[in-house]
């Protein structure tokens, strides 16, 4: 378990072009021991790149990696002392799954009773007992996952596991109790886990800290309730949160107002410096709701249509050519025609070149 | 739905393969069933040709368990070879590009021309070989001698042979995974354990393959045997198919010849049967 810092790190996989294109552009950060990661961001974002710089996969082009303040840049894959869990399943087929879960151990020379009391002891943890004395290839894709991850665990002094999108191929039920028995473990074990994926669902549920990632840049880094309420970019708040932020394009009224087809919508961010210029404001779906007794920040909007979504209200309305999508308590009667729709000032993130002011 | 002129398009291929195929069989059998020679018809004898070849043919059994010999040692060395020179060519090291090419050159030449070069390299007064193990006081009877001979016909073999199997196990390595390579570097596995635990056994259905054909293609060993040493000296090469030549179109007891060759056809099915069988359970274990 170790403190990771990535300082300046930047890779470019043709780095001999006289106009290299960077697959990761320079970021600096720090993972502390113990935490919950998730590197989250669409398909060639840079994720995987990421995530094999810090095991050493990849040597990055410029910048320095320290475990525990220690620069690894330079070191192997195996001297990192890291663990990797991959998309999909990799175990040994032709050993059991107890010879399966010792190897990492095995290769490192340790004593045949230390052996078996760590393998017994992450049997345990993940439930693999009863399975210790069958072959590993016998088993489901689940199972064997569990082994990939437990041959990273079965090391004590392991800095980090890493696990490129490991639930790829499991069921959606057991992806839920797979990522509640990764929370367990690195509760018990206070193992720093990196978690990459591309589903927002998976990282919001799984991790302390995600770090957004978009064609190569870290575009935000916070808990899962920053990214939700305060995206930095318009970016993370499409990307973040189901359905995607509602986005306006508008401009600044006065020092905290912006004008939304005629409508003056009042925000707690100071706008005096940008009267005149294109904005846009950002509201989660969430935060709007049909107004009762509120008088100010009010829309009056068009119902489109409202949909059941089991635990809540999807409501879909038109205000002129915008539309404005709201998440409503199921139990709200929704008017069919027009409504009148609350926009909490707190709540509003008003955007200047896709970026939050 | 039920389209009569689908017939029409099936025939080609039908005909084409009745005509290579079902057709000789067939007729060997009936061959095999007739005292047919270069004098008289095809008169049929019922099974005296079988009866004679598994009661009073010591030869054809000979020539048989020497084939097996020599196809198995020539498969095993070639792909233990072939498997050494793929796994060297298949990591990044310098002229990879060039060993590539270099190692597939035997397969390029003709095997027949290339039997006759090995034949005046192993020349025993003549030959280059022993001309350089002369002068350390040896000179082997390459084709002469009944053991050395065989040596011979397994070097000419494995040499013509190896670029087959290195070029399919090559080509096998080229489409593994990288992830099962990289979790063993991560697990801290030596080179020696990464290539028991990870390359052979993820190698094992091509290596099946690779070695099921060989061996196929290995039991037809005819033409190096036939320049080499005409299956001498005496019958110590002596292959079945090149014993089945000399009784087929040499003596032209071409009824016994057919007998002998649908015996043996029978044998090599069953026994590459079981071959197969047992090599996906050995290295499969499924």
């Amino acid at each position: 378990m170790s403190k990771i810092d990535l300082n300046n790190i930047s890779h470019t996989y043709n780095p001999n072009d006289p106009e290299p294109t960077y697959a990761l552009n320079p970021f600096s950060m720090t993972w502390e021991n113990g935490k919950r990661y998730a590197i989250l961001g669409p398909s060639g974002c840079g994720k995987t790149t990421m995530l094999n710089i810090v095991s050493g996969l990849v040597r990055p082009s410029a910048g320095s990696i320290l475990f525990d303040d220690k620069d690894v840049t330079d070191l192997k894959t195996e001297d990192r002392n890291i663990a990797q869990v991959f998309q999909f399943p990799v175990i040994y087929n032709t050993m059991t799954v107890f010879e399966n879960l010792a190897f990492p151990l095995l290769c490192r020379d340790f004593e045949k009773d230390k052996i078996n009391e760590r393998v017994n002891s992450v049997a345990e943890t993940l439930n693999l007992q009863s399975f210790l004395k069958s072959p590993a290839r016998k088993l489901t894709a689940d199972q064997k996952q569990l082994i990939s991850l437990g041959r990273g665990l079965v090391r004590e002094d392991v800095a980090a596991v890493l696990m490129d999108e490991p639930l790829t191929v499991i069921d959606p039920d057991l992806k839920f109790r797979l990522r509640r028995k990764l929370k367990e473990i690195n509760e018990e074990f206070k193992t720093t886990l990196v978690y990459v994926t591309h589903d927002q669902n998976e990282a919001m549920t799984f991790a302390d800290n995600i770090i957004v990632m978009s064609e190569g840049e870290v575009v935000q880094a916070g808990t899962p309730k920053e990214l939700f309420e305060r995206p930095n970019t318009t970016f993370v708040g499409y990307f973040i949160g189901s359905p995607a932020m509602n986005l306006f394009e508008t401009e600044a009224s006065s020092n905290d107002c912006v004008k939304i087809n005629g409508t003056i919508i009042k925000t707690n961010t100071n706008l005096s410096k940008l009267k005149d210029k294109k904005i846009k404001l950002g509201i989660r779906s969430e935060f709007i709701d049909i107004a009762e007794d509120q008088k100010d920040n009010l829309l009056s909007v068009e119902v489109e249509k409202v949909e059941d979504l089991g635990n809540y209200k999807l409501l879909t309305a038109k205000m002129g050519n915008l539309k404005i999508k709201s998440k409503i308590n199921r139990e709200t009667v929704v008017p069919t025609s027009d409504v009148k729709l609350h926009i909490p000032a707190e709540k509003c993130c008003v955007y200047e070149n896709n970026k939050l002011i | 739905m039920n389209f009569k002129q689908k017939y029409v398009f099936l025939f080609p291929g039908l005909f084409v393969l009745i005509g290579i195929l079902i057709f000789p069989i067939i007729f060997v059998v009936r061959l095999s069933l007739s005292g047919w020679n270069s004098y008289n018809g095809l008169n049929f004898i019922g099974l005296e040709n079988y009866i004679r070849l598994f009661t009073d043919d010591p030869r054809f059994w000979e020539s048989f368990f020497r084939l097996s010999f020599l196809s198995v040692t020539t498969v095993i060395l070639q792909y233990v070879i072939g498997f050494a020179l793929a796994h060297m060519v298949w990591k990044d090291i310098k002229f990879q590009r060039f060993f590539r090419v270099l190692f597939l050159i035997p397969m390029m030449t003709t095997p027949v021309i290339m039997t006759v070069i090995w034949r005046t390299f192993f020349h025993e007064s003549l030959g280059p070989v022993n001309d350089i193990l002369s002068n350390f006081g040896m000179s082997p009877k390459w084709l002469t001698d009944p053991v050395l001979a065989k040596v011979t016909v397994i070097i000419v073999e494995v040499w013509q042979w190896t670029p087959f199997m290195f070029l399919l196990l090559l080509a096998g390595l080229l489409s593994l995974p990288k992830e099962p390579f990289l979790a063993a570097a991560i697990d801290g596995a030596s080179p020696i354990r990464k290539f028991l635990y990870v390359t052979f056994p993820l190698m094992a259905p091509i290596s099946i393959g690779a070695i099921i054909i060989r061996l196929i293609e290995a039991s037809k060993i005819m033409d190096t045997v036939y320049v080499l040493t005409s299956g001498g000296p005496g019958t110590s090469t002596e292959t079945s198919s090149f014993y089945i030549f000399i009784k087929g179109l040499r003596e032209f007891q071409m009824g016994y010849a057919a007998s002998m060759s649908f015996t043996y056809l029978i044998i090599m099915i069953i026994s590459l049967t079981v071959i197969a069988k047992v090599l996906t359970k050995l290295m499969l274990k499924d």
